[in-house]
């Protein structure tokens, strides 16, 4: 039997490095696949979890749940960037500074 | 299944899923990035089979790798014409953002191994789960499973809205 | 307190019901009316149609037993009712007040109120929710809706950079509070807020777990935060609502913020506090008072004080409403029931005064085109209705007596002098002075500045922005005499349903 904690230090690392692309990416595209990576870790941990603290499949479900928002907001987050990608093309390639900090 | 099998597919595939995420992480070339993330996410779905979780391993790979990874793969290559172009503008630098991560990363593990989890034994978990999970969506689960519908609703419009072209739809 | 089923929750679920219905019909006459002439009209008057009629139902509700709703998913009490009505009352200014905007004259209504409709409903729901899943469900879902609703003029780059800059930001905050949640739930083996409160009242549990639970209320405060805009996760919201359409920055100023809010105080009130029977609550599991203090004082302060460098109007309410978010949390605080209605008050008056100073702001862009503040010289003489309405919106937004903006800050100032919090006050007291100047800097350039362009041809008013206008300034003006009615109506809806 694997214990607990070595799912919860395996999400952890998955949590950090998300953290970590998020932090520094420059690129939409891998920033959204870093924010997966930060969807997945707390799966892991909710799945984990239900299999160890809880009596029931409610950290399963959740976890079902987060994948269905996950996809949802992969697809509006992509048809997004692919908006912004037309524009941007079109008036000569440059940083989407228009709005400044 | 004998326990050092398990333990081997763990550790195998721990490495595997851990790799393949700094991979997407640090890797400077965006392709090699999408297909890592396929790894991550196959890595994934073992760890839930090992969780006993066999109906949401077996989501996890459709929904991510058919249909999420499958759009970031789409999204990568539509772009790759400005790949080097930032389409986003306030990162850190490399090293301070490291040293950030690393710093979150000590604290979780600090309070995984000092935090009291809570440890319950549950026998139901041997054995498959999909019929538990669907009485548990039909039953308890019922109101969420259907906002959950006008969410995927909200994002098909938006999405398709957003993205074609002709604006008199 | 027995928990209802499905069937016997749906009675008590009609006006999410009707708005789900509304939203799906919409949809469907949009489609069918395509290409016609009544296509818009036809959409509107739906959307409006369903909105009220969701509005009586909860209205209605108020007889209502209060107790959990769909396997202790929703929760049905007063607090609740209020938001649900709150959230209603919001859709309808915000649909009006899309319909004659310059900036959504070109793309497809139908959808955009459909859009409306369904992060309505999900407001309502992040209201009501008193499960994890269902909160954390709840609350993507407002967020999804209005990363569209911010890029929904996809020709536009600013519109696309806002709801890119927003997607992003806010997919890693939720994620982060998802995380939070999910150790959450490995703490205490359950989602339920209620059954979580319970294991965390356990003594031995509470030594060891310090940590982990301080850790847990920072990850969920990245989510919480990320909707109300509070520092440091308001980062997001200068720029968004700079970029996104005006109606669109106007209800997100009032909407998600305000439905943010209700989630703050579901989840610290009802999963780590506890009554103490005498109005007063007792944390539970980590003293999360100091930290909402802390970010209450630093969201308050940024947002004044960056506020006073800001010419783009939008930027400038965007900052304001990061201040305004500082005040209702000094409500929450307090950890009393009068903290709680105060907290409320300033949220129903905030709507009116906020909504009432962003439709100036449309009016003047579709007539002249610009947000900028030097633009502003010489309305006075070109509409001085206009300037009366938007001097009205802004000595309110600062304080000023007799408005009803100054009531709002009396109401959580007191609260937190009576909780023994002083010098928070003070803290208050000194922000709001600081706001005056921003505030006064587009009154003067209104009144005292010559325009900039020459043209001195009055501003139209369409009939609509009109009819808002004077509906939103009523409660500002008549805040004195309507008082004693939103007394009623707070006093009611404190009540946040105690046990389960």
């Amino acid at each position: 039997m694997i214990p607990l904690e070595h799912y919860l230090v395996v999400s952890a690392i998955l949590f950090s490095l998300g953290l970590l692309g998020v932090l520094t990416r420059k690129n939409a595209v891998n920033v959204l696949m870093s924010i997966e990576l930060i969807f997945n870790s707390a799966n892991i941990n909710l799945v984990a979890f239900s299999r160890f603290s809880s009596s029931d499949f409610s950290g399963q479900i959740f976890a079902i749940f987060v994948i269905v928002i996950a996809a949802s907001e992969a697809a509006v987050a992509l048809a997004i960037v692919l908006s912004l990608y037309r524009i941007l093309k079109s008036v000569n390639l440059d940083e989407a500074t228009a709005l400044k900090g | 299944m004998p326990e050092l099998t398990t333990q081997i597919i763990f550790y195998v595939f721990a490495a595997l899923v851990v790799g393949s995420a700094a991979l997407v992480v640090l890797g400077p070339n965006l392709v090699h990035s999408a297909f890592a993330l396929l790894a991550t996410f196959f890595g994934v779905a073992v760890f839930y089979v090992l969780l006993g979780a066999d109906f949401l391993a077996g989501v996890q790979v459709l929904i991510y790798v058919g249909g999420i990874l499958i759009l970031l793969l789409f999204g990568v290559m539509l772009t790759h014409r400005i790949y080097g172009v930032d389409l986003k503008t306030e990162t850190l630098q490399f090293w301070p953002g490291l040293a950030v991560a690393v710093a979150v990363l000590v604290t979780i593990v600090g309070i995984i191994y000092r935090t009291p989890w809570r440890q319950m034994g549950f026998a139901g978990f041997e054995g498959p789960t999909t019929s538990s999970i669907g009485e548990l969506f039909m039953n308890e689960y019922i109101l969420p499973f259907e906002a959950a519908s006008v969410l995927l609703l909200i994002a098909l419009m938006g999405a398709a809205m957003i993205v074609r072209r002709r604006s008199d739809l | 307190m027995p928990s209802l089923g499905t069937l016997a929750s749906l009675k008590y679920f009609l006006p999410e019901l009707t708005l789900v219905l509304t939203l799906l019909v919409v949809v469907a006459v949009d489609i069918a009316l395509r290409g016609r002439e009544d296509r818009r009209l036809g959409t509107i008057l739906l959307a409006l149609a369903g909105l009220v009629m969701a509005g009586v139902f909860t209205v209605l509700l108020q007889e209502a037993p209060q107790g959990a709703l769909f396997s202790r998913m929703l929760v049905l009490d007063h607090f609740g009712l209020l938001f649900r009505f709150l959230f209603i009352v919001t859709a309808l200014l915000v649909l009006l007040l899309s319909v004659p905007s310059r900036e959504l004259a070109g793309v497809n209504q139908g959808e955009f109120f459909a859009l409306l409709l369904a992060v309505t409903v999900s407001m309502m729901w992040m209201a009501t929710s008193i499960n994890l899943l269902m909160i954390y469900l709840a609350l993507e879902m407002v967020s999804v809706g209005s990363y569209i609703m911010v890029g929904y003029l996809k020709g536009e780059r600013l519109s696309n950079e806002a709801s890119l800059k927003y997607i992003l930001f806010g997919a890693v905050s939720t994620g982060t509070m998802l995380y939070g949640l999910s150790l959450l739930f490995g703490l205490t083996g359950t989602l339920d807020l209620y059954g979580i409160r319970a294991v965390l009242m356990n003594e031995g549990m509470l030594s060891q777990s310090g940590p982990a639970l301080l850790f847990i209320v920072i990850l969920v405060l990245a989510g919480i935060g990320f909707k109300t805009a509070a520092v440091p996760f308001h980062f997001w919201c200068p720029d968004v609502y700079t970029g996104a359409p005006t109606p669109v920055t106007a209800f997100l100023s009032v909407g998600p913020k305000v439905a943010g809010f209700a989630v703050l105080v579901r989840f610290f009130f009802g999963g780590m506090a506890q009554p103490a029977g005498d109005g007063s609550w007792q944390m539970v599991g980590v003293n999360w008072q100091a930290l909402l203090i802390g970010v209450s004082v630093a969201t308050m302060t940024l947002g004044n004080i960056a506020a006073l460098l800001q010419t783009n109007l939008k930027r400038l309410l965007a900052y304001s409403s990061i201040a305004h978010a500082g005040y209702i949390l000094m409500g929450a605080v307090v950890l009393s029931e009068e903290g709680i209605q105060a907290m409320l008050a300033y949220m129903v008056i905030y709507l009116f005064m906020n909504l009432g100073a962003f439709v100036v702001v449309m009016v003047i862009y579709d007539q002249l085109g610009s947000f900028d503040v030097k633009d502003y010289g010489g309305i006075w003489k070109r509409s001085p209705m206009l300037t009366i309405a938007m001097s009205i919106f802004l000595l309110s937004l600062m304080g000023i007596p007799p408005f009803a903006g100054f009531l709002a800050k009396f109401y959580v100032f007191a609260a937190v002098i009576r909780a023994g919090l002083g010098w928070f006050a003070v803290v208050g007291v000194l922000n709001s002075a600081i706001a005056v100047f921003y505030y006064m800097k587009v009154l003067k350039a209104m009144v005292i500045e010559e325009g900039t362009t020459g043209d001195s041809s009055e501003i139209a008013l369409h009939p609509i922005y009109a009819g808002l206008l004077i509906v939103l300034l009523v409660p500002n003006v008549a805040g004195l005499v309507l008082w004693g009615y939103l007394d009623q109506i707070t006093e009611y809806s404190m009540k946040i349903l105690e046990t389960l």
